[in-house]
């Protein structure tokens, strides 16, 4: 039986992408998502399981009627869904009301429900969110029910608002492998068997890394997945480091060059660290401009030898100012504090 | 570090002076000369021998010292020599000050060691201090107030200044004006931060306000269907009565035989009127989901007022409707049996058959454009809920957390600043207090025994039984205030005894304090180089032999 397992696909989501990019990011999340349809179309994939989330809020009539279409032009592959967190059962949503096509199968009960496919040997269970939270860890008390030889389970959920998850019972639940969704980062609780994919696409800032989705089959001697990354762009995280003899514009030539080497197809964001020459003053909007920047944040400090200034002015006002912020960390405002005010007291004697 | 003297000055080319040697030993000494002598050019040459002259930039350069003593005559050769003593040993120190030949070189005449001003090690031998240092302690002028400013306000300043830094050269109210300047600074750009993502909210609710607009018409334009469909309802039911009637009438005429053709037609009538009747009922049950829709509960706690008052109506009228379309129904099976037992009277029913087909079919369009307008209505409330959504979503950039932060660090600064002054303030006051009262008490030889500066900056003084404030001083009083706290800093603040040069200070003194000044000057330790335009300075050297 082959399968793929896409999660947190967030169709009709509008992240914040960068000048550049946004407009098109909407666009982008759909297509991604296509080229998974198409791609278990291409390779006759028998189950394809969508661990939640499929929208990234209620989904409109006109979103649902186009996500059924690209599951009925599918030939061979079942869908099986259910609702996330974000795309919960809500009162008044077409989730409740929607006619699918035969092909998909949505598990859009509040309890534990399994839909059968004899053919393929196999049963697949889940349940849908109906309202934003979930605090009880429902998923504890679900075992694979021995309906078919090979039994999953669609799950969406893992921290303290969602469903919090316990992986040993997860573990111990008698199911041939956990399809999981609502954590955007792909990763394995269990390795070829409790997993998330990750989101389809990077959805929110904070989602960096590559994204992709799952594919995998089950056979006798059991299960194998691989993970495919698919994501048209991802959101990196840079540090750039900065000493005292930098400048705006050597520093910029630093974001240059990180960007080429890491591609321009990528969103940055872009954090300055270290100690820069306190007369220096970085413009983060201005070293932002390039249009795949969302944001330059200036956490550089001045390079200041705070040592040297208490021992020199030990008795006055600048010692002692120093002297008041002893012990604290560098990083925290405190600190923050104290570089803020040496440079106004060195200011003064100018 | 040692003392240090300053032995020669050659000025090559400096203002007014060219190729002039101006010897100078330890101990008191007075440069006499009158106005426009050059007292002060010599006094700048002492300071950009010191620490250089750099020439200013921009607008600001046309007055700045570097071009008021550049040379008319021979720009190039702006440049002298000092030579000084520090622990002993004799130092020769060239500098060019023009504007493409700009040097340093300093060199230990006794052994020939040549150092290097750019590297610090002229710095090293003047033991820290600083231009700025030096122009607040050692080198003295007479003292100036801002335009406007009491003199004595001028000394509170400066004085207090000291107190609360127990520095010569922080000044802690700049200081404090640079804190408030960033900090307005860092609001004015979290202001705007937050504008910008204010502007993108509203920018949502505006699209919010566009569909709830859009979604109110669609209900006018339901409530417009909705009505006719009831007329065109009632309208049946009026017909149907008169029609019942002409029966009756017909009935009481005796025409017995009924005619197929005319059965035929009241069967038609009687099946389309069926059709309508269910036509009605579903229009009314719509109406009833219409209103179970407007009158369920989230909604009415989102849009209250829209939906609270109109879903009543609603269900009731969609109740209504249901109710005609029943009786529509039962009206058409009636007819069916009617049509049976009654003659025909075709002729009569042929235009109304017409008007009922009409009617079928309008009302038929009328309930489809119903079902319409409630999808359209749904879609657009489904995308105005996701919008609010997304509005309460709205996450705050990591920039606008950095400047708030920094807000907060700056605020920070301002506090602990304020704590720290206050806590060198207490201490340094009573250092300070202590030597600057003992040179003024020299000075007024004992009138005086104290300087005080109090919490409100105030300076008053204590002769041992009253306290005078310094507002109520004499000119000369107060200049003596504030030479006594400039040479109790020199104190405090140079490790090292530096030259002291007091350029026309004396001008307001009566001659018994300025013979005070003056002993207590050549007692100091230190060099000291008086500039004045009176002979006076020069005979109570030579008189009171303090040479």
């Amino acid at each position: 039986m082959k399968f793929i397992h896409i999660a947190d696909v967030h169709l009709g989501a509008e992240p914040d992408a960068g000048p550049l990019y946004t407009d098109r990011r909407p666009r982008e999340i759909w297509e991604t998502f296509e080229h998974v349809i198409h791609t278990c179309e291409e390779e006759q994939t028998d189950l394809l399981l969508i661990a939640g989330d499929l929208f990234h809020r209620q989904p409109l009539l006109r979103e649902l009627k186009e996500t059924d279409a690209l599951f009925a032009g599918l030939t061979h592959t079942k869908v099986v869904l259910i609702a996330g967190n974000h795309d919960y059962m809500k009162l008044g949503s077409y989730y409740r009301t929607f006619a699918w096509s035969e092909n998909v199968y949505p598990l859009f009960d509040k309890m534990v429900q399994y839909v059968d496919f004899p053919e393929l040997h196999t049963a697949v269970y889940g349940l849908s969110y109906y309202s934003r939270e979930m605090r009880e860890p429902v998923y504890d008390e679900i075992t694979a029910g021995g309906i078919e030889p090979v039994e999953i389970l669609l799950g969406h959920g893992g921290d303290e608002k969602h469903i919090p998850i316990d992986r040993s019972r997860l573990s111990d639940s008698g199911f041939a492998y956990i399809a999981l969704g609502h954590i955007h980062k792909p990763q394995a609780l269990e390795k070829n068997r409790i997993v998330y994919s990750g989101a389809l696409e990077p959805i929110d800032r904070n989602d960096t890394g590559a994204h992709g989705y799952i594919r995998g089959e089950i056979t006798d001697r059991g299960v194998r997945i691989q993970w495919v990354p698919c994501a048209v762009r991802e959101y990196l995280h840079a540090e750039i480091p900065v000493e005292a003899d930098d400048t705006m514009v050597s520093v910029g030539k630093k974001i240059e060059q990180l960007i080429n080497r890491n591609g321009n197809k990528n969103i940055y964001k872009i954090t300055l660290r270290g100690k820069r020459d306190p007369d220096i003053i970085f413009d983060t909007k201005r070293l932002s401009e390039r249009g795949n920047i969302l944001e330059t944040v200036d956490r550089t400090e001045p390079a200041y030898d705070l040592k040297r200034l208490l021992e020199e002015n030990e008795d006055r006002l600048l010692g002692r100012f120093i002297s008041r912020f002893a012990g604290c960390r560098e990083g925290s405002v405190e600190y923050e504090a104290l570089c803020e005010g040496v440079d106004a007291l060195l200011a003064s004697r100018e | 570090m040692p003392k240090m003297v300053i032995t020669e000055l050659y000025i090559k080319n400096f203002g007014k002076f060219s190729d002039r040697h101006i010897s100078l030993h330890d101990g008191l000494q007075v440069i006499t000369g009158e106005n426009e002598y050059g007292k002060s050019t010599i006094h700048a040459f002492i300071r950009a021998m010191l620490f250089g002259l750099e020439r200013g930039r921009g607008r600001a350069a046309a007055k700045d010292d570097y071009t008021r003593y550049e040379p008319w005559g021979e720009p190039g050769y702006y440049a002298g020599t000092m030579r000084f003593l520090c622990g002993g040993r004799t130092f020769r120190l060239e500098r060019s000050f023009g504007r493409y030949s700009r040097q340093a070189s300093l060199i230990c005449e006794d052994d020939g060691e040549e150092l290097s001003v750019e590297q610090g090690d002229l710095s090293v031998l003047l033991g820290g201090l600083t231009p700025g240092l030096f122009d607040s302690t050692v080198s003295i002028g007479q003292l100036k107030s801002e335009p406007g400013q009491e003199l004595s306000a001028a000394l509170e300043n400066y004085a207090a200044n000291y107190y609360e830094t127990g520095d010569g050269e922080i000044d802690l109210n700049a200081a404090f004006q640079v804190l408030r300047e960033k900090r307005r600074e860092a609001e004015k750009a979290v202001r705007e931060e937050e504008a910008e993502a204010e502007a993108a909210r509203r920018k949502l609710l505006q699209e919010c306000a566009y569909l709830e607009r859009d979604m109110q018409r669609l209900q006018s334009d339901y409530e417009k269907c909705r009505a006719r469909l009831h007329e065109r309802n009632t309208e049946r039911t009026i017909e149907r009565n008169t029609e019942r009637a002409a029966e009756r009438q017909a009935g009481r005429g005796g025409a017995g035989s009924g005619g197929a053709a005319g059965t035929k037609g009241t069967e038609t009538g009687g099946k389309s009127l069926m059709k309508l009747g269910a036509a009605g009922l579903l229009a009314g049950l719509l109406g009833i989901a219409w209103g179970l829709l407007l009158g369920n509960p989230w909604f009415q706690e989102n849009v209250k007022g829209l939906s609270g008052m109109s879903s009543f109506p609603f269900l009731l009228i969609g109740g209504c409707v249901a109710a005609v379309g029943i009786a529509a129904l039962m009206a058409g099976g009636m007819k069916k049996v009617r049509g049976r037992s009654t003659a025909g009277q075709k002729v009569e029913q042929k235009p109304r058959q017409e008007l009922n087909t009409q009617n079928t079919e309008e009302k038929k369009r009328l309930a489809w454009e119903m079902d319409r307008i409630r999808g359209e209505w749904k879609e657009k409330e489904i995308r105005r809920e996701n919008l609010r959504e997304q509005c309460e979503e709205s996450e705050s950039s990591e920039t606008l957390a950095a400047l708030k932060r920094r807000c907060t660090a700056i605020a920070l600064a301002e506090e602990e600043l304020k704590k720290a002054a206050e806590e060198t303030g207490s201490q340094t006051m009573r250092m300070m207090n202590a030597k600057a009262s003992e040179i003024f008490a020299f000075i007024t030889e004992g009138k005086y025994k104290r300087i005080d500066l109090d919490e409100n900056r105030k300076i008053s003084v204590w002769d041992g039984e009253r306290r005078t404030a310094a507002e109520r001083l004499s000119r000369g009083t107060i200049e003596q205030i504030y030479f006594a706290v400039r040479m109790a800093a020199a104190d405090l603040l140079l490790e090292e005894p530096v030259p002291v040069i007091l350029d026309d200070v004396f001008a307001f003194y009566d001659d018994k304090r300025l013979v005070s000044a003056l002993k207590w000057l050549s007692s100091c330790g230190k060099q000291v180089i008086i500039f004045s335009c009176h002979k006076r300075e020069e005979e109570i050297v030579k008189k009171e032999e303090l040479l």
